[in-house]
């Protein structure tokens, strides 16, 4: 009940809300607000899933078997609360400055039921219905702002992320043909037994479709002029949310679904996290502008979730999962701080920056800290001075960016301090990352609960 | 039948990767619909399946697998909405840059980079600047750091 609701009232609101005029406050308060009671409704049913274990809801009272099924486990429901999260806290942000065009609102309520449904569902193809149904409100979204740098954007994040997503379909029609079943529990029970030739082909083709929406270092190549074009708010939630499907689908469809095919390229996946790991951290370092250097900041912070997932077991993928989440605050916050100033708001941007280098205070240590278990654990050296690199490397860009950002007396980058209630909204965004650091507890054994979901009962 | 199917898809996919990386934005967009008619194309041809249509089947008919019938439809109204999008993208793109070429829209980010190299000369600026005003000790390493941001 909770879970069809939590879907259906961003969806329906969404619809209604894209034909009003956003630019009117209470339009954008009223997506607020549903916003809030849809992140309600997920805590709901996170703490119904953490005490009762995972849900399942037929859809269309078919019978099993025949009606498509919504599934909601601990991973699901952690990445749905979070992606909201990370919505909400874009949105309220986008309100507070003033909304400048229309169907923003509507938009992000859009994208808000695509993201829930597709973490939300227990069906391959039904979870491709959902990624477009999310991904397209994604590709009007990052047109906001209407200017040029937006369009160019908006552009090629369409052509390349489109191309993504039928490169997905295609590997939906391949999973279909080699299993005969498309509801995910009954892909992962039929795996073991298909051609692995055709599984890994297939394999194949998943991972690339979540490396392209994840912008990991092969497929990286569309994310920084992305990131950098668009909007403030609209890069937090590109960064926050919608990179969530990417770090959701590997998990998913990676220990969840292939777990033979993600043993056997096991290896190839720690390389290529690594190689996006210093190539994001070192470009970060080398550009001077700020939204672009988090951009390749991003790319290199997914080369740790690749990392992790290559490494695998319990505590790699507690890792991978705690570390997907922990990246998302992150970006969040430091894309919401990067065009605000005054008072409250370097504190902010310190926060984050602290978290992305994995200090102690800042709930960036946490995801650190389970990375360095998960190099341990596997008794790489190897790996642990990659890590130790990264983190160094990650330090020196942040800082970089804090220096020129708020240290600097340049007169471009002074002006009037913004309104104070977008610096306390920044500042509750940073408190957020700052108590996830002090009390971990309820993040990890969240983590490790997903993890647990994905390696031991029935995926999907 | 299923390599015709295939072999068509094939074709179809590469079309549409030739096309996606042309210059021209109309060619894109057509390349992106090429490439989607691929993945309509392996849906119906990845479980192809004799029978009549599973419509008032009597129990002992022989049917066509309905599912990716479904699938395809779906994927195809989706298909439809995504390049609808795109189009309106494009166009948008041609009322702002009065153009449907990749390298005006370079031509932008070309600008973008130019602006930044002031802001670079002054970081440049202030990391040569400093060893004056600091012990000889630090000033190597100041110049250092400021040396890996060309």
């Amino acid at each position: 009940m909770t879970l069809s609701v939590a879907l259906l009232l961003p969806w329906v609101t969404g619809a209604v809300v894209a034909a009003l005029d956003g630019r009117r406050r209470a339009v954008g308060w009223f997506a607020v607000a549903v916003l809030t009671a849809t992140l309600a409704l997920l805590a709901v049913l996170t703490a119904q899933v953490l005490t009762g274990g995972s849900r399942d809801v037929l859809t269309g009272r078919w019978p099993a078997g025949v009606g498509i099924v919504l599934h909601a486990d601990v991973l699901g429901v952690t990445f749905a609360a979070l992606s909201v999260l990370v919505l909400l806290a874009a949105t309220a942000h986008e309100v507070l400055a003033g909304v400048r065009e229309r169907v923003f609102p509507g938009l992000v309520l859009l994208l808000a039921g695509g993201l829930t449904g597709l973490f939300l569902t227990g069906d391959v193809f039904n979870f491709y219905v959902f990624f477009e149904l999310a991904m397209t409100a994604s590709y009007a979204l990052t047109t906001y702002g209407g200017g040029p740098r937006q369009l160019r954007a908006a552009m090629v994040f369409a052509a390349v992320n489109l191309l993504g997503s039928f490169i997905f379909l295609i590997s939906v029609a391949g999973t279909y043909r080699v299993t005969g079943v498309l509801a995910m529990h009954q892909v992962a029970e039929r795996m073991p037994g298909v051609d692995p030739n055709a599984a890994i082909l297939v394999a194949t083709g998943f991972f690339i479709a979540f490396s392209v929406k994840l912008g990991l270092f092969p497929f990286h190549f569309w994310l920084p002029t992305v990131y950098a074009g668009a909007r403030p708010a609209v890069a937090a939630i590109l960064s926050g949310a919608v990179a969530n499907i990417g770090a959701y689908g590997l998990l998913r469809f990676g220990p969840g679904m292939f777990p033979g095919q993600l043993r056997l390229a096991a290896t190839a996946l720690v390389v290529l996290g690594a190689v996006s790991l210093v190539y994001g951290a070192v470009l970060a370092v080398a550009r001077g502008d700020v939204a672009e250097s988090l951009a390749y900041s991003a790319i290199g912070q997914v080369g740790y979730v690749l990392v992790a997932l290559g490494v695998g077991g319990p505590v790699g993928l507690t890792a991978a999962v705690l570390y997907s989440i922990v990246n998302a605050l992150n970006k969040t916050l430091l894309f919401l701080a990067v065009e605000i100033r005054g008072v409250l708001v370097a504190g902010a941007f310190a926060v984050g920056a602290l978290s992305v280098a994995g200090v102690p205070p800042a709930a960036g240590f946490v995801g650190k800290l389970e990375m360095f278990r998960a190099g341990i654990v596997v008794g790489s050296a190897s790996l642990v001075v990659l890590l130790v690199v990264g983190s160094a490397l990650s330090l020196v860009y942040m800082f970089q960016i804090y220096q020129g950002r708020f240290w600097r007396a340049d007169p471009s980058a002074e002006g009037p301090a913004s309104m104070l209630s977008l610096r306390l909204l920044t500042a509750a965004v940073a408190l957020l990352v700052l108590a996830t650091g002090l009390w971990p507890e309820p993040l990890l054994s969240v983590s490790g609960r997903a993890a647990e979901a994905l390696t031991v009962g029935a995926p999907g | 039948m299923i390599l015709g199917f295939a072999l068509t898809a094939a074709v179809l996919f590469g079309c549409g990767a030739y096309l996606l990386l042309k210059r021209d934005l109309v060619r894109v967009v057509a390349g992106i619909m090429l490439i989607s008619q691929c993945a309509m194309v392996t849906i119906i041809g990845s479980s192809l399946s004799r029978g009549r249509a599973a419509i008032g089947v009597q129990p002992a008919d022989h049917v066509s697998d309905p599912l990716p019938q479904a699938l395809a439809l779906t994927a195809l109204v989706i298909g439809l909405a995504t390049v609808a999008l795109l189009l309106a993208l494009v166009h948008r793109v041609v009322t702002v840059f009065r153009t449907t070429e990749r390298d005006e829209l370079a031509a932008g980010e070309a600008q973008h980079e130019a602006e930044l190299e002031p802001q670079r000369r002054a970081d440049r600026a202030e990391t040569v600047d400093e060893p004056e005003e600091q012990p000889p000790g630090t000033a190597r390493v100041g110049a250092s750091t400021g040396e890996e941001a060309p």
